[in-house]
C-alpha cells in the first residue's frame, strides 16, 4: 500500500515537473521584454532585417535559440542575448512567441 | 496642362511599379515551388535534430534574403538549405522573399 502511494507521489511530481518544463506563456511574456526591442512587443518586428517571431513553430524557436546559445548559429547580436538563457527560459520564450498571431504556413498552390 | 502632365506622369510611374511588383510576385511564386515541398507541409519535421520546418508566410523579405545568403555562404548551417540556396541569384532571392512576404 505504501509502495503504491510512493509511486503515485513520484508520478505526480514528474507530471508537475514536465508541465513546468513545457514552457509558460506568462513567464515567456515577462522574459520577452528584451526581445521586444527588435522583434516587436507583438512578435512582429518593425525592423525588416529582423525576423517576425509571432506564430513561429515552438520547437523551431527552441532550436534557433539553442543554436545561438551554443554558437552553432553565429550571430553577434543574438549570441549575447542567448548566452544567458536557461533551458527553461528558452522553453518559456518559445511558448510565448509561438502563441502570438503572425506567421503562417504557405499554401501549397 | 501642367497638372494634367504631372498627373499622367504619376499614373505612368504607378503603373510601372504595379507591374514590377506583380512580376516579383509571379516570379517568386514559380521560384518558390521547391521551398513548398518542406515549408508548406503542415506538421512537417526537420530531423536530426527534430523540429518543425519554419513557417515562412508573412515573414519579412529582408530577413528571408539575409537567411538565404547566410545559407549560400554556409555561414548558417543546414545541408538541405545549402543545396537549395547554392544556385540562387540575388534576383531569385528577392523574388522568393517577396512572394513569401506577400502571403500575410
Amino acid at each position: 500500500m505504501i509502495k503504491v502511494i510512493k509511486i503515485s507521489i513520484i508520478i505526480f511530481i514528474c507530471t508537475l515537473t514536465h508541465l513546468t518544463n513545457a514552457g509558460s506563456y506568462q513567464a515567456g511574456k515577462e522574459k520577452s521584454q528584451v526581445c521586444a526591442a527588435c522583434h516587436g512587443v507583438d512578435g512582429i518586428s518593425q525592423i525588416k532585417m529582423y525576423p517576425i517571431l509571432a506564430g513561429q513553430h515552438k520547437n523551431y524557436l527552441i532550436h534557433a535559440l539553442s543554436e545561438y546559445r551554443s554558437g552553432i548559429r553565429d550571430n553577434v547580436v543574438m549570441k549575447g542575448f542567448a548566452a544567458g538563457l536557461s533551458d527553461q527560459d528558452i522553453e518559456d520564450l518559445s511558448q510565448y512567441f509561438s502563441m502570438q498571431q503572425g506567421l503562417k504556413i504557405p499554401p501549397l498552390k | 496642362m501642367k497638372s494634367t502632365l504631372k498627373f499622367s506622369t504619376i499614373l505612368a510611374l504607378l503603373s510601372i511599379s504595379c507591374l514590377t511588383l506583380a512580376e516579383d510576385y509571379s516570379a517568386g511564386k514559380t521560384k518558390s515551388e521547391t521551398c513548398l515541398g518542406c515549408h508548406a507541409i503542415p506538421g512537417y519535421n526537420n530531423v536530426y535534430p527534430t523540429y518543425k520546418v519554419p513557417k515562412l508566410a508573412g515573414q519579412h523579405a529582408d530577413y528571408i534574403i539575409s537567411a538565404l545568403k547566410a545559407y549560400q555562404t554556409k555561414e548558417r548551417k543546414h545541408q538541405t538549405m545549402h543545396a537549395n540556396a547554392m544556385g540562387l541569384s540575388e534576383e531569385d532571392m528577392k523574388d522568393i522573399a517577396a512572394y513569401f512576404e506577400s502571403l500575410k
